[in-house]
C-alpha cells in the first residue's frame, strides 16, 4: 500500500498533528476522510452518525500516543476505529438488538438465479436503478459481513489487513467474504433477471 | 470437481489464493460448465461494480465545517 514517501509524510503528519500542529491536518482528511465516512455511512445507513464516525476516528487518532508503524498499519487503525464506532451508533439506535453472531460454520447457499451480467461493471454502475439494487443488497448483509466486504472489496485491503482492522481471524475473514461476495451475486443476479423479463415485455 | 466443490472455492479463486493443483481442477471444470461460468463471470462482475459504484462522500460544506472542528482540537491538544 502507498509508496515509502507516502508513509513517510502520513506519520510524519500525524506526528505533527499530535503535537498540535494542524498544518497538513487537511491533506491527512482529504487521504482518509472519505474512505471512512464511506465505510460508516454503508455500515449504519446513516449521514449523520456517520460524519459523527469519522470526527471520532479523526480525535481519537490525533489525541492518541501510540506509535502507528507504517502506512498499513495506519490504515487498518483508522478503520478498526471507523468499525467499531459505527457498530456502537448501530446499538445506540437499536438497529443492531443484539449484535448478531456470525456462524462461520453454517453451510454457503448454492448460487440459484443464473443469468449473464450483459453490461460492464461500469456501465451498470452508471445505472441509477442497478446502483439502487446494490445498495439495498448491501444493507441487506449483516454489518459484520459488509463490513468484510466493504473493506476487501471495495476498499481494497488485503485479507491480513482487513482482519486486523475487524479483529477476526484470516480464515473467518475469508469465510465472511466468500458469504457476502455470493450473497451479493444472487441478489444483483435477481435484479438482472428482473430487468431482462420487464424488458422482454415492453 | 463438482459444481458445489467449486462454488465452495470460488472465492479462493477469484483472489488467485488456490494451490496450483486446485486451481488446474477450477479451470477444467469451468471449462465444461456454463452454469459455474455464469457464477464466476457474475460474483466478479458483482465485485467491480461495487467498486465502480461509489457511495456519496460527504457534502463540501458539512465536510469543511468537520475540518475546522477537528483543526481546533487539534490545536487545543497541544
Amino acid at each position: 500500500m502507498g509508496t515509502p514517501a507516502a508513509a513517510l509524510d502520513e506519520l510524519a503528519c500525524l506526528e505533527a498533528m499530535r503535537r498540535g500542529d494542524p498544518a497538513c491536518l487537511g491533506g491527512f482528511f482529504a487521504a482518509w476522510g472519505d474512505k471512512l465516512y464511506r465505510l460508516a455511512l454503508r455500515l449504519t445507513g446513516d449521514p449523520v452518525a456517520a460524519e459523527d464516525v469519522v470526527q471520532e476516528a479523526f480525535l481519537k487518532l490525533m489525541a492518541g500516543a501510540e506509535r502507528i508503524e507504517g502506512r498499513a498499519r495506519l490504515a487498518t487503525w483508522l478503520y478498526r476505529v471507523a468499525y467499531n464506532a459505527s457498530i456502537d451508533r448501530l446499538r445506540e439506535q437499536k438497529r443492531l438488538q443484539p449484535v448478531p453472531a456470525e456462524d462461520d460454520d453454517a453451510a454457503v447457499p448454492m448460487p440459484e438465479t443464473l443469468v449473464e451480467f450483459r453490461l460492464s461493471p461500469e456501465a451498470m454502475a452508471r445505472d441509477a436503478e442497478t446502483r439502487a439494487a446494490l445498495d439495498e443488497a448491501i444493507a441487506a448483509m449483516t454489518p459484520s459481513l459488509r463490513a468484510v466486504f466493504l473493506l476487501r472489496d471495495v476498499e481494497g485491503l488485503s485479507t491480513a489487513e482487513a482482519a486486523e482492522a475487524l479483529g477476526i481471524t484470516e480464515n473467518n475473514l475469508k469465510v465472511r467474504l466468500h458469504r457476502a461476495r455470493l450473497a451479493l451475486r444472487e441478489r444483483l443476479s435477481a435484479h438482472v433477471a428482473g430487468r431482462g423479463a420487464g424488458e422482454g415485455r415492453a | 470437481m463438482t459444481c458445489g466443490e467449486l462454488v465452495r472455492c470460488l472465492s479462493d479463486y477469484i483472489d488467485d489464493a488456490l494451490e496450483p493443483e486446485r486451481r488446474a481442477a477450477v479451470e477444467e471444470h469451468l471449462a465444461a460448465c456454463d452454469k459455474c461460468h455464469i457464477v464466476l463471470d457474475s460474483t466478479r462482475c458483482t465485485i467491480l461494480l461495487s467498486r465502480a459504484a461509489a457511495s456519496p462522500s460527504l457534502a463540501r460544506e458539512r465536510r469543511e465545517a468537520l475540518l475546522r472542528r477537528l483543526e481546533q482540537a487539534c490545536r487545543r491538544s497541544s
